[in-house]
């Protein structure tokens, strides 16, 4: 079954590169016409089928560094007998290009996000989830049972939610006024120039300013919009001499960044791993705006179409949202599983995030009303690109 | 007879000329293959689900949309500012180089004892031990606001409030370039300074020169070769860097490089062809650089031949 159904991807990935559909970046140098890279392939319909044998792996993974706690990867190893093989990438983009070009073979994704998930679906990346080897499903909040990324959760398990916000020194800014304030706060705090940061993310530096003016609509590429966006964060650099990182998780705790455009989950794993010593969590605190105007994003776990070990992709998958051992991840990566169990009372109660953080944790009016970046038009992503890259120049 | 040699000679000539074939293989596949391939990138289109790079190898149908964009960004708008940093930056930091590797690949070439010259080379290699990553992400802990060297200077009592040194500075970027490249510069400067003929300078001495005159007017012309290469070997890839701002700088926009430019269009943006388009217009500036320094070093040459 298996492997008539690999002749098949086979043979689909090579129907795509002739009609030239996928011969992505340089990679496509060293392509020897067996790839399975089935980038720009058509969508892949047919899931595995029932009560397989899990395969003898290794089970090929692709994430963000330190994106999963080791010791649950070891605990899943020792589970089934099979070896992990962990790669490595910092980038969605970087991620796509590896595995539609066949330079990177995995079985799972294991951080797709939601804003390409749907191209990568599209694509033929990605291939249906047999739900019968998914047996902590029920596990996951009822919310993502049917995303607006993955109508029905047919490719995709949620694996953390995060939301986008503001993250600060509660010692160094009252909080009171930083509510106030909102995201004009970041506008606003020059007494800490060269403490300030934005996400180093076009989409949600440009959300931030959007939204700071009261645009919901962001996922535009009304150029008009895009350029006041633009004239708006080229302010900080003179402001605040803004700087642009992913660092808020290590900077804030650490002190050399008050006040930052954040992921809540930066909060949380910063508050657990990075204040120095003798530093509590209550210099921490994480703003975000009212449900409704609060940008979430949630990484999904995906089983790639062209897998050798299908089935202990599956497995794996199924392993993550045991409670427990989401919980256990949960404690070492900082990022919030999106399993009903692991609520804030929950989660506070067990010490995994302090109370002065609870705001870290979205409420199921807050994902309910959620805004979500999604993907945009080529000619649109060139628009927000050359914003970005003026900002990045200095505006 | 006459004949006869020049036969010889031809062989002898093929055979030695036989060595460069790996070389020139070597370059052709990693280095003229792999431009042709940004050529192909730059000029080619973009998977519209995936965002990844469709190149286009057959140059009849390249589309130069993306470079030209990019060329008239370069040349009149956002990204002629970076690339007037970046040669800001580079030269400053070549100046630096300079500054510290000359008398440090002089000392060791010229004066120093004959006996301690190979351990004075083996230390001068000794920062090639660590990779430069491992060597800035070090710098980034010890210029923190509570890090060893702030600690250092202010019980040095050099300072009162400890300077906030990765806050986007440009000091700090061209320090951390002169730093990290300055090894890159010395080795082959100092060669060329080991190799000056020891008769020239006590000719010049001898003729009266005082040791300044006689370095400003016999040493440091004949250094000049070495200090033209030494510049190339540190030019080129400072102009590439983008980790070096990154890391001392968490990402400021007031010093971003060309490198970083390159960077976010590569990595992040979904726009990879805008990012080769950008590679191959910084490496157009640097063939001119390279033109220069060749024709420089072919005039030289044939000084030193009259």
């Amino acid at each position: 079954m298996i492997g008539s159904r690999r002749e098949f991807l086979t043979r689909s990935a090579r129907v795509g590169l002739a009609l030239g559909a996928a011969v992505p970046l340089l990679q496509a140098c060293g392509d020897d016409g067996d790839s399975e890279g089935s980038g720009g392939g058509s969508q892949v319909r047919d899931s595995i089928a029932d009560g397989l044998e899990p395969e003898a792996g290794p089970l090929r993974i692709i994430n963000y560094a330190d994106y999963v706690n080791p010791e649950v990867v070891a605990a899943f190893e020792a589970q089934y007998g099979v070896r992990v093989e962990i790669t490595t990438f910092d980038t969605d983009t970087e991620a796509t290009t590896k595995l539609a070009s066949g330079a990177v073979k995995a079985d799972v994704h294991h951080s797709v996000s939601t804003n390409s998930i749907g191209n990568l679906i599209q694509g033929g990346l990605l291939q249906p989830l047999n739900r019968s080897y998914l047996t902590n499903f029920g596990n996951i909040i009822q919310s993502f049972n049917d995303p607006w990324y993955d109508p029905g959760a047919v490719y995709s398990v949620p694996y953390t939610y995060f939301g986008t916000g503001i993250g600060y020194r509660t010692d160094r800014i009252d909080p009171a006024e930083l509510d106030a304030q909102g995201w004009d706060a970041i506008w606003m705090a020059t007494e800490f120039a060269g403490q300030v940061s934005v996400l180093d993310d076009e989409r949600e530096a440009f959300t931030m300013a959007m939204l700071r003016r009261g645009i919901t609509d962001i996922n535009t590429d009304d150029q008009d919009v895009i350029d006041q966006a633009l004239a708006d964060l080229t302010e900080l650099i003179d402001l605040v001499n803004v700087k642009v990182n992913i660092e808020g998780y290590k900077d804030i705790p650490e002190g050399t960044t008050t006040i930052a455009h954040t992921w809540s989950g930066d909060m949380i794993a910063g508050a657990a791993s990075y204040l120095p010593e003798g530093t509590g969590p209550e210099v921490l605190g994480f703003w975000h705006p009212p449900a409704g105007q609060y940008v979430l994003t949630n990484d999904c776990f995906g089983v790639l179409a062209n897998a050798e070990h299908p089935v202990l992709a599956h497995l794996y998958i199924n392993f993550l949202i045991d409670n427990a051992i989401a919980e256990q991840n949960f404690g070492w990566v900082g990022y919030l599983p999106a399993l009903t169990a692991l609520d804030a009372d929950y989660v506070i109660g067990a010490g995994l995030v302090p109370e002065n953080l609870r705001s870290c944790i979205p409420t199921a009016e807050e994902i309910d009303k959620a805004l979500y970046i999604t993907s945009l038009g080529i000619e649109g992503d060139a628009k927000w690109a050359e914003a970005w890259s003026t900002f990045n120049a200095g505006g | 007879m006459a004949i006869a040699l020049g036969r010889h000679e031809r062989r002898t000539n093929r055979f030695w000329s036989a060595f460069a074939l790996p070389g020139v293989g070597w370059l052709v596949a990693f280095f003229v293959v792999s431009v042709y391939a940004v050529a192909a990138v730059a000029f080619g289109s973009i998977n519209p689900l995936l965002r990844t790079a469709e190149p286009e190898w057959n140059p009849l149908q390249w589309d130069t949309t993306a470079f030209t964009d990019m060329l008239d960004r370069v040349v009149n708008g956002s990204l002629r500012q970076v690339f007037l940093r970046t040669f800001a930056f580079v030269g400053m930091a070549l100046a630096g180089c300079i500054a510290i590797g000359y008398p440090v690949a002089y000392y060791v070439a010229r004066k120093a004892p004959a006996k301690r010259r190979g351990l004075l080379l083996g230390l001068l290699v000794l920062p090639f031990w660590i990779s430069y990553l491992m060597r800035m992400l070090a710098w980034t802990n010890l210029l923190q606001p509570d890090g060893l060297v702030n600690r250092v200077l202010r019980w040095a009592n050099l300072m009162d409030e400890p300077r906030v040194w990765l806050d986007g500075s440009w000091t700090t970027v061209v320090w951390g370039l002169t730093y990290g490249y300055v090894p890159f510069f010395i080795l082959p400067l100092y060669s060329t300074l080991e190799r000056i003929d020891g008769r020239l300078i006590e000719a010049g001495r001898d003729l009266g020169a005082s040791a300044r005159q006689t370095f400003m007017r016999v040493t440091l012309p004949l250094s000049v070769p070495g200090l033209m290469a030494a510049s190339v070997v540190t030019i080129l890839p400072m102009f590439g860097d983008y980790y070096t701002n990154s890391y001392l700088t968490s990402g400021s926009p007031k010093v971003t490089m060309v490198g970083n430019q390159v960077e976010d269009y590569l990595r992040g943006s979904g726009q990879p062809n805008r990012g080769a388009a950008l590679v191959l217009i910084l490496m157009a500036v640097l063939v001119v650089l390279m033109v220069y320094y060749l024709v420089t070093t072919l005039r030289q040459q044939r000084q030193a031949e009259r």
